[in-house]
Order: C-alpha cells, then structure tokens, then sequence
C-alpha cells in the first residue's frame, strides 16, 4: 500500500514539474540579462519588458486581438443565446441541428476554415476578404461550441417555459421577456460563454495570420515575429499571454466549480 | 413527449412561422461554415472548366504531401498514444491522493494549462528544451547527458514533447469522471467472488473503461492532427506536417494552385470527421456508466 502510495506521488510530481518549468523558465528568461550557458540567469533586468512594451506595435497588436476578442464575444452572445432560448421554448426539434452546427467546428481545423472562407470570399460579392470582419466571423464559428454549451446548460437549469408564461401573462413583451427575464437568469452560463470565447480568440493566431496577417496585426502574430527575432522580448509576451489564459480560467474556475468541460478545452492550437 | 409537443402549441399560434426566429443563427452557420466548407470540397472535385475530376488529388499528392500525411499520423497517434497513458495515470494519481488540496490544485491547473496553447507554449519549450535551454544545460551539467544534436525541440520530436503539455490535461480531464464512475463496490463484489485484482481490472474496470480511453486517444489525435501555431512556431515553414502545407498552400509559398490547396484540405477534413464520428459514438457509451 505504502508502494503505491510512492508511484502516485512520483506520476504527481512528474507531472507538476512537466507543466510547471516551461511556465516558470519562460518567466524568468524574460527578466534575465542572459541565460543560455550557465544554469541560473547572470543578473535580472526588466529591460526586455521595458523594449518589447514601448513599442508602437505593441500597443497596437494588443489593442487590435482585444477588438476582436470584444466584438467575438458580443456578437456571439446576440447570436447564440436568443436563438438557444427561442429554439429551447418553440422549436425543440430545431436542436439537434443547431447541436450539429455548433460541434461541427471541432472537426475543421483553422487552416481548412481559413483556407474555405479565403475561396469562397473571393467568389462572393460580400467585401469582407481581408477585412477584420472575417476574421470575426471565422472566430465566431470557431467559439460556436464555447458559447453554446455552458448557455444550453443554464437554459435547461431553469424552467424557461413558466418564465415566459409568467411574463407574458403579465403583458410582457418578448424583448423584455427575454432582456429582463431569461437572461438575469441564464446570466453565469453567458459570462462563462463569454470567458471561453474570449481566452479562445485572444489566444488565436492561425485564423488571424492567415486570414489577416500583415493587415492587421494581432498579439499571437507579433510574439510569433519576435520569437524569430528577439527571444528575450518573446518571452516577455508570452507571459503576458499566459497571464491572460490563467486569469480568465481562474474566474471561470470559480464559477463552475467542480465542473470539467472537456469538449471546450479542445481550442485554438 | 406528446405532452410537450401539445404545450408548445399553446404558445405558439403557427408552429412553422416559430422557425423564423431561427433563421438569423442558422444563416450565420451556412454561410461561414457549411457553405465555404462544401464549397471547398466541390472545388477540390473540380478541373478549371468546373467539371468533376480527381486530378486535384493526384497533383497534390507529391512527395513532401505524403510525407507529411505520414509525419501528421505519426505526430498525432504517437502524442494522442502517450497523452493518453499518461493523462490516464496522472487522472488515477490525482483521484486516489487522499489530500484534497493536491488533488484539487493538480486538476485547477490541468483546467488552465488546457488553454495554453500555439505560440507561447512553442516559445516555452524552446527556453526549457532549445538547445540553450533550462532543461538542455541542467542535464549536461548535472547528468552529463547532452541533447543536442540528437535531439532537436524544433522537429517533430521536439513536437511530440510540446504537443504532449496539451494532450496530457486533456487526456485527463476526460479520465477523471471515467474512473471515478468505477465504484468501489464493484471491485469488492469481485473480490468476494474470488477474483483476483488483476482480473477485477481486466475483466470488469477495463471494459468499462475502454470507451472513455478510446474517445480520449480520437479526441487527442483529432487535436493535433489539425494543430498549427505550435508546430509553425517551433518548426517553421518548411516541416512536413498536413496544416503546415495546407497553410503554404494559402499563403503561395509554394505556388498558386487553389485546387490543389482544396484537394488537400479535403482529404484532412476526411480524417477529421472519421474522428469526429468516432469520438462521439464511444463517448457516448462511455457516459452510460458515468451516472
């Protein structure tokens, strides 16, 4: 007994090291005046934070994945959760097709939706091709699955369907129904939604690098640059990226405790 | 059932005139999803005057696009193999700690690390495992084992490595409620039976595992088959992996040839929705045990 006690502490600290020393060597690497022939930094310097933050591009790069993390979320949540709770109260059988729809975006890799939009884009008088607004669009389907679940679940948490009688018995109409009503109630499955599609589209670099690329540069593009350029800067970047990731998966750790959703760890890679 | 059919009515005056309200989110749907996507499927079928060909396939399929077909399947059934042991293990490890807090700060950051992902985990392991990375100089200086240059992050061993830091929480996000689905009676009721530990395991636990640890190694496999950033960022342009030429094919670093871009594309999403199909048929078995 005392043997196997042994073995899981030994998986356990494999395990944590495995996960943990990449975090920290990152951190430390980008604080550190050199490192890469002794085997603790020689000095520590916030030099590197000070370069890579001051630039012009930083600030914008930053600025432009925010706009489009910002407009992800938005427009997802105006499309998904009024139609979740529309096809919830009225059109049932419609589910298993907006399920089908939104699961299906795990089967398309990035570059097989960038490549798909690019061509059809190209042929369609619609003047979105190398815009920003496909690179929205693209991270709306890619963050369908994000948005829909945890709203599917808060809709069927509640009892939608005595609400909405409630409501329009009491001479509500449906715009206060669902703004006044529906959503207080469904509001943690939204942020959680949100939070999801937010880390997603933030951390996206293969749909904006081809999609957008040079136009409109966003963060993950400006630390893949760096990366072949500077790395002490890079790393600078990258902690800033996993701080974002970290902090937005504390909150929603907090907010479905105990849960795991495994369908929406699968993201941007 | 009929009980619901017939209160949906009593809301709703014209039962047709309900799917309207529908039409916005599936039309967002078809035309930046399904459209594009059969689109490209119909293109990839298709010779310059839109007849039905399958020359595409044959053009695309030039050596470095096999290779790099068999370099993906590698990649991806080697990381979804080993994320799968040991996403497995470590999920064992994690619900039989007897310590609470360890075992709920190991499955917190299994959640968090599950969103690191492409570019900075690349750039990571290229400070711990580049060639004058952490992890690189503790080993010459302390064991005297030297990595370089038989090892090298920026290949696709060194992917198969950094692929893993994903694949492994993953792997064990799915385990955890698998394994806690076995109940302890069921391996008291063998061994009152008289069986012994390891037929309880090969007998019983097993079998009711298995759909769980089948889904997870599809699950895993699709993940990194359609992997980009991380391998774009450690490897660069030129390795032989499906997206990475599916990529240079978008960007015209090869040539101008959008068919052939299609045909390829194609062929991955095959392999992705074998995946797809296959996941959810054995998750769905697997959940017949989890409650």
């Amino acid at each position: 007994m005392k043997d196997r006690g042994i073995w899981r502490g030994a998986i356990l600290g494999f395990f944590l090291l495995y996960m943990i020393i990449p975090l920290i060597a990152t951190a430390i690497f980008s604080v550190s005046t050199r490192w890469d022939h002794t085997i603790l930094p020689e000095g520590l310097t916030m030099e590197w934070w000070t370069a890579v933050t001051t630039r012009r591009a930083f600030a914008l790069t930053l600025k432009n994945s925010m706009v489009i993390a910002f407009w992800t979320v938005l427009l997802s949540v105006i499309l998904v959760t009024p139609t979740a709770y529309w096809a919830h109260l009225r059109v049932p059988r419609a589910k298993p097709w907006m399920e089908l729809m939104t699961i299906l975006p795990f089967g398309i890799p990035g570059v097989i939706l960038a490549l798909a939009l690019i061509r059809f884009y190209s042929t369609v008088p619609l003047p979105i091709i190398n815009k920003p607004a496909i690179l929205i669009a693209a991270c709306m389907v890619i963050s369908l699955p994000f948005m829909y679940r945890p709203v599917v679940n808060a809709l069927e948490a509640i009892d939608i369907r005595t609400l909405t009688e409630a409501g329009l018995s009491l001479g509500a109409s449906w715009p206060q129904i669902l703004l006044k009503i529906i959503i207080p109630n469904i509001f943690p499955g939204i942020i959680n939604g949100s939070l999801l599609v937010f880390t997603t589209v933030f951390a996206e670099f293969t749909l904006s690098n081809l999609l957008l690329g040079s136009r409109f540069k966003t963060f993950p593009i400006y630390l893949v640059e760096f990366t072949r350029f500077d790395g002490r800067q890079a790393s600078a970047l990258a902690v800033i990226s996993f701080t974002v990731a970290w902090v937005a998966s504390l909150i929603l750790l907090r907010l479905v405790r105990g849960r795991t959703h495994i369908e929406e760890a699968v993201g941007a890679r | 059932m009929a009980d619901s059919v017939k209160k949906t009515q009593s809301t709703s005056s014209r039962p047709g005139f309900a799917w309207l309200g529908l039409l916005p989110f599936f039309a967002f749907g078809f035309a930046f999803e399904i459209i594009p996507i059969l689109r490209l499927v119909r293109s990839a079928f298709s010779d310059s005057q839109g007849g039905l060909t399958i020359e595409n396939f044959s053009r695309v399929m030039t050596p470095l696009v096999t290779q790099s077909f068999g370099n993906s399947f590698k990649l991806s059934g080697l990381t979804a193999l080993i994320g799968m042991i040991l996403g497995t293990m470590v999920a064992y490890a994690i619900i039989h700690t007897r310590n609470k807090s360890v075992r709920e700060s190991v499955t917190a950051l299994a959640d968090v690390t599950t969103n690191f992902g492409g570019a900075p985990l690349a750039f990571a392991f290229i400070i711990t495992l580049g060639s004058t990375g952490i992890i690189t100089l503790v080993l010459k200086e302390f064991f005297g084992i030297s990595l370089y240059p038989n090892f090298r992050i920026y290949s696709i061993s060194g992917l198969v490595i950094a692929y893993l830091y994903f694949q492994i929480p993953l792997m064990l996000l799915i385990m955890i409620p698998s394994l806690l689905g076995l109940r302890t009676e069921w391996q008291e009721a063998a061994s009152n039976l008289g069986a012994s530990n390891l037929q309880y395991w090969r007998q019983i636990a097993f079998p009711i595992l298995a759909p769980s640890l089948i889904g997870g190694f599809i699950l895993l496999f699709a993940n990194s088959f359609g992997a980009y950033a991380t391998a774009w960022t450690l490897t660069g342009p030129e390795i032989g992996l499906v997206p990475i030429q599916i990529a240079a094919l978008i960007r015209g670093e090869v040539q101008l040839d959008p068919e052939a871009a299609d045909a390829l594309a194609s062929l991955s999403l095959v392999v992705m929705a074998l995946s797809v199909i296959g996941y959810q048929l054995a998750i769905r078995r697997a959940r017949r045990f989890q409650r």
